[in-house]
């Protein structure tokens, strides 16, 4: 996952949980306001209507003295009362709030009542004022929807925000990442210039990348020039030789004997000569030096193939079945490609005994083209499987070659991006599958 | 003919002007870029072999300077990078041929008989051997009017061979020749054997051909 993915979704869920937090705590705290409001307005009341009940005509119900006495009064909507009566309780507090339901004539409301314990006179008495709760309840419930549709837009808003920011701050990483990190292996077209950000870790970050691509540059250029001058240097003192060998084996004063020497050394040098050419043309493969791509045409190229081998298909007898029919355009380097396919289909011939039969096919695997190149050959085990394709392998001592075949054959894939499975059974023959790179739409 | 060697490397020189010389050819050697260049404005030459990589420039330069020129020089160019942009190259700026280093020399004479007969439109389209007439264009034998059916491998030996008559040709030097520089074939390969036994069996139906020789441990020679 990208980490830009991995702040958004962190941010979010933070985010989420915020939301539910502040929900309740402004929930929590409005309720509260809103109460203690009311409850003021109450103890207000109260001492209005305490300090009133020295003076004013409420005395002569005190007078009375009747315990079973009450003074109610309810204001005309019925959104607050007054109720006071005598008692003989003196244990309860002094002061405190309830919400309690009260029937006032048919009506059940709800009601926010304040408790108040009072003597005059030596006689307990206790005070209820009561505040209607309806229209604050509901005016609650606005506000909380009012707060929920706030944050929730707070939430979007900041969530978009972010996600711009977050993309514009990544911008120089992921441009490192485009430009530079995706085109590490081939260091031929690295950029180097410099990624513009102000924040200093992507700055660190893209000129290690720089300083560390500089360096395999280097190392390239100073691989490709040694190539260059190994192929000078060695293969003109082997033409020197091979021509003056050439030159002697025509020179009628040489002997039997001098001759089959010289014979000997020719073929020697051929080998050297055949050794350094195929590491030459492994190193310039994986230095990318081969660059001209073309469209290639694996029936013709095929067929091409065969009958360059006819005549050891002829003499090994073997059957041969070529039914590479799909249309398939592919762009790479005819001459490595040819190169690829001769390398596979010369060492089919090689391992399959007299009499065997070689089948050459194609076809399409999950939209991917794929030659196979099977043999009824003499197979191979695990363990020489998996070192086929390294350099100066050989299965058997005896084999001729120099065991280059196959890694020119990996790093030829290796460029083209073609996939090589090799599937094989002692005795009964090997497989070799060729799978293209998806073509590109 | 006439021919001027381009190589920077003397011992290289020496051998190539041995063989040439002795297949009739007078050479010259020049190791340099300059001396190449004035050498072909002064003297007539009917083919140039030019190293590529001289001490004092491309050899690239000497060959655009006689393209210019309009001389109808047949130009093989011999070079050791052989990288392929470097053969491409050379074929664009009109070279006829091309020879990678270490090549054989058998290889270069069949290559410069070809290239000089093509450029300076020989009428020996034909090679003569016991009575075995070689057509070069059309790649077909015949003896005494009578077509022998050979393969196109088949054809290649014998025409390799008898245009380097009298000389030894190694196995090995007709396994590059007609696979090519293949780079995985092995070089001591029993097939030119198979192809030259057949050949000789077609050509014997015709003639005796004690002339096509076999030379013990090391090759083939037509002598003529």
């Amino acid at each position: 996952m990208k980490l830009k993915n991995k702040i958004s979704i962190f941010s979010a869920v933070i985010r989420l949980l915020l939301l539910v937090i502040m929900w309740f705590t402004l929930s929590f705290v409005i309720k509260k306001v809103a109460y203690k409001n009311i409850e003021n307005t109450m103890i207000e009341k109260r001492d209005k209507f305490v300090n009133r009940l020295n003076t004013s005509e409420i005395n002569a119900f005190i007078e009375r003295n009747d315990s079973t006495e009450l003074y109610v009064s309810f204001s005309n909507l019925h959104s607050e009362f007054l109720r006071l009566y005598r008692s003989n309780n003196i244990t309860r507090p002094k002061d405190y709030f309830v919400n309690e339901s009260r029937k006032v004539e048919n009506e059940t409301n709800e009601y926010r009542v304040l408790y108040h314990h009072f003597s005059y006179k030596n006689t307990n008495y206790v005070l209820e004022i009561g505040e209607h709760l309806n229209e604050v309840d509901e005016l609650l419930d606005k506000f909380h929807l009012v707060i929920l549709l706030l944050l929730t837009a707070t939430l979007i808003v900041s969530h978009f925000a972010q996600s711009v920011f977050i993309d514009y701050l990544l911008k120089p990483f992921q441009k490192i990442i485009d430009t530079k990190i995706n085109l590490i292996n081939e260091p031929e077209l690295f950029d180097h210039s410099k990624v513009h950000t102000t924040t200093s870790d992507f700055a660190v970050l893209d000129d290690g990348l720089n300083q560390m691509m500089d360096r395999i540059q280097e190392q390239f250029k100073k691989e490709k020039q040694f190539i260059a001058n190994v192929s000078h240097e060695l293969l003109t003192p082997i033409s020197i030789l091979q021509n003056r060998l050439e030159n002697l084996l025509n020179n009628e004063s040489i002997n039997d004997e001098g001759v089959d020497k010289i014979v000997v050394s020719l073929r020697n040098l051929d080998t050297l000569k055949r050794i350094i050419n195929n590491l030459l043309l492994i190193s310039r493969i994986e230095n990318h030096q081969y660059s001209n791509f073309e469209s290639i045409d694996f029936r013709n190229l095929v067929s091409e193939l065969l009958a360059d081998f006819d005549d050891r298909i002829e003499m090994k007898q073997l059957h041969v079945l070529n039914t590479v029919e799909n249309d398939f355009v592919f762009e790479g380097n005819k001459t490595l490609i040819h190169i690829l396919i001769y390398n596979i289909v010369f060492n089919a011939i090689k391992f399959t005994p007299n009499g065997g039969s070689l089948i050459i096919s194609d076809s399409f695997e999950e939209g991917r083209y794929c030659i196979a190149i099977a043999d009824t050959g003499k197979g191979m085990t695990e363990v020489q499987l998996s070192q086929i394709f390294n350099r100066f392998m050989k299965i058997n001592l005896e084999e001729e070659g120099q065991g280059l075949g196959l890694a020119i054959v990996s790093s030829i894939a290796n460029l083209h991006k073609i996939e090589i499975k090799v599937s094989s059974e002692l005795n009964v023959g090997t497989t070799f599958r060729l799978v293209f790179p998806e073509v590109k739409k | 003919m006439n021919v001027l060697i381009v190589e920077d490397t003397k011992e290289l020189a020496v051998e190539l002007t041995d063989y040439l010389a002795k297949s009739g050819y007078i050479c010259k050697w020049v190791a340099s870029c300059e001396e190449a260049l004035e050498e072909v404005s002064v003297n007539q030459y009917d083919a140039l072999l030019l190293d590529l990589g001289l001490p004092d420039g491309n050899g690239f330069d000497v060959l655009e300077s006689v393209r210019n020129s309009k001389s109808k020089m047949a130009v093989i160019v011999i070079t050791a990078r052989g990288e392929l942009d470097d053969k491409i190259n050379g074929l664009d700026l009109g070279a006829d041929d091309y020879l990678t280093k270490p090549f054989a020399l058998s290889e270069l004479g069949a290559r410069l008989y070809a290239v000089i007969r093509r450029i300076h439109g020989f009428t020996v389209n034909e090679l003569d051997i016991h009575g075995f007439k070689i057509r070069l264009q059309d790649y077909k034998v015949s003896y005494q009017e009578n077509a022998v059916a050979l393969t196109k491998k088949e054809f290649d030996i014998f025409q390799y061979l008898v245009l380097n008559k009298n000389r030894v040709i190694t196995r090995l030097q007709l396994t590059e020749h007609v696979w090519g520089d293949v780079l995985e074939v092995s070089s001591d390969s029993n097939f030119i054997d198979v192809h030259v036994r057949n050949l000789r069996k077609k050509l014997d139906k015709h003639a005796t051909i004690e002339w096509f020789e076999t030379v013990r441990n090391v090759g083939y020679r037509i002598i003529s």
